[in-house]
């Protein structure tokens, strides 16, 4: 079968305010991306982005974002994300700047990977939590995603995987 | 009976030249306005960063020689960018509020070939 290939980009928005998450959009994002490219790269590159890109997932909550691009020419339209600096949403400006934090062929590899990299974000925050409770509370979610879940995920690997590539 | 040797020689030439040169020139819609090499330079760049954006615009290339009287001039360019640079050559349509075109007279991977063909048409080489 002759499909035509993507590349799924999955990035972090990093905001200073937490607050800021919540203004997150498809569009907007989409359209900040645009105006970086736009400047980097000239009508080429918006030119480029128009062909089959797209903003597939927007998490408002983590902050995570899940950008669609050909594979053909996802190189040129990653050079541009570090030129995204603020989000215009709903009237307001929103600084920020993105953490591409994997690369993957399918929409499937990305979520095994957010996954995974959540996982080990919780055993990170362990030493940072400043109280007893906050120490608890990341203890209890580090526990709800253990054994049950890797064995799920061992299984869920004998299937064919398409066209990953970790790049982070 | 021995037979001669053939009086022509096979002779390949393998282009390992890291540059092209492209022969250009401008023309004006109504009015020619005067223009200096800097001028013209900055022309080709505000093409290129409009096409290609900032990232595109900042690779180099040079103006060898300019003629302001009739206004072409050789330009020397890696081979990577020949494509882009013509490309955006070919979207230039304005200069200053007046309308443009460049034309591409000649497109060589040596020197030596583009004067030669300029002197065969009687085109002024002064500066070369």
């Amino acid at each position: 079968m002759v499909r035509i290939k993507y590349r799924y980009l999955l990035c972090e928005v990093c905001v200073s305010e937490r607050s800021g998450l919540q203004m997150l959009a498809e569009r907007p994002i989409y359209d900040a991306l645009r105006a970086a490219l736009g400047k980097a790269h000239g009508a080429h590159g918006a030119a480029l982005l128009s062909v089959g890109s797209s903003v597939t997932y927007v998490n408002a909550y983590t902050g995570v974002v899940l950008l669609r691009f050909r594979k053909a020419h996802y190189r040129l339209l990653w050079s541009a994300l570090p030129f995204v600096t603020s989000i215009w949403s709903r009237g307001q400006k929103v600084p920020c700047f993105f953490n591409c934090v994997h690369i993957g062929g399918t929409i499937r590899t990305c979520q095994k990977f957010l996954v995974r990299y959540s996982r080990q974000q919780l055993c990170r925050m362990l030493p940072h939590c400043k109280t007893e409770a906050e120490k608890q509370e990341v203890r209890r979610a580090v526990l709800s995603c253990s054994l049950n879940k890797f064995r799920e995920e061992e299984e869920d690997n004998d299937f064919g995987e398409d066209g990953e590539e970790t790049e982070a | 009976m021995d037979e001669e040797p053939s009086s022509y020689e096979r002779v390949a030439y393998k282009n390992d030249s890291v540059y092209h040169y492209m022969k250009i020139c401008l023309i004006f819609g109504n009015e020619r306005k005067p223009l200096s090499a800097e001028q013209f330079k900055q022309l080709i760049i505000s093409g290129l960063k409009e096409l290609y954006g900032e990232v595109g615009a900042a690779f180099p290339f040079d103006v060898l020689t300019f003629d302001q009287f009739v206004l072409s001039a050789i330009l020397r360019v890696y081979n990577n960018g020949l494509v882009k640079l013509w490309s955006a050559l070919t979207l230039i349509g304005s200069c200053e509020n007046e309308s443009c075109a460049f034309r591409v007279t000649q497109v060589s991977s040596s020197v030596s070939k583009l004067i030669l063909v300029l002197k065969s048409t009687g085109t002024s080489c002064r500066s070369l």
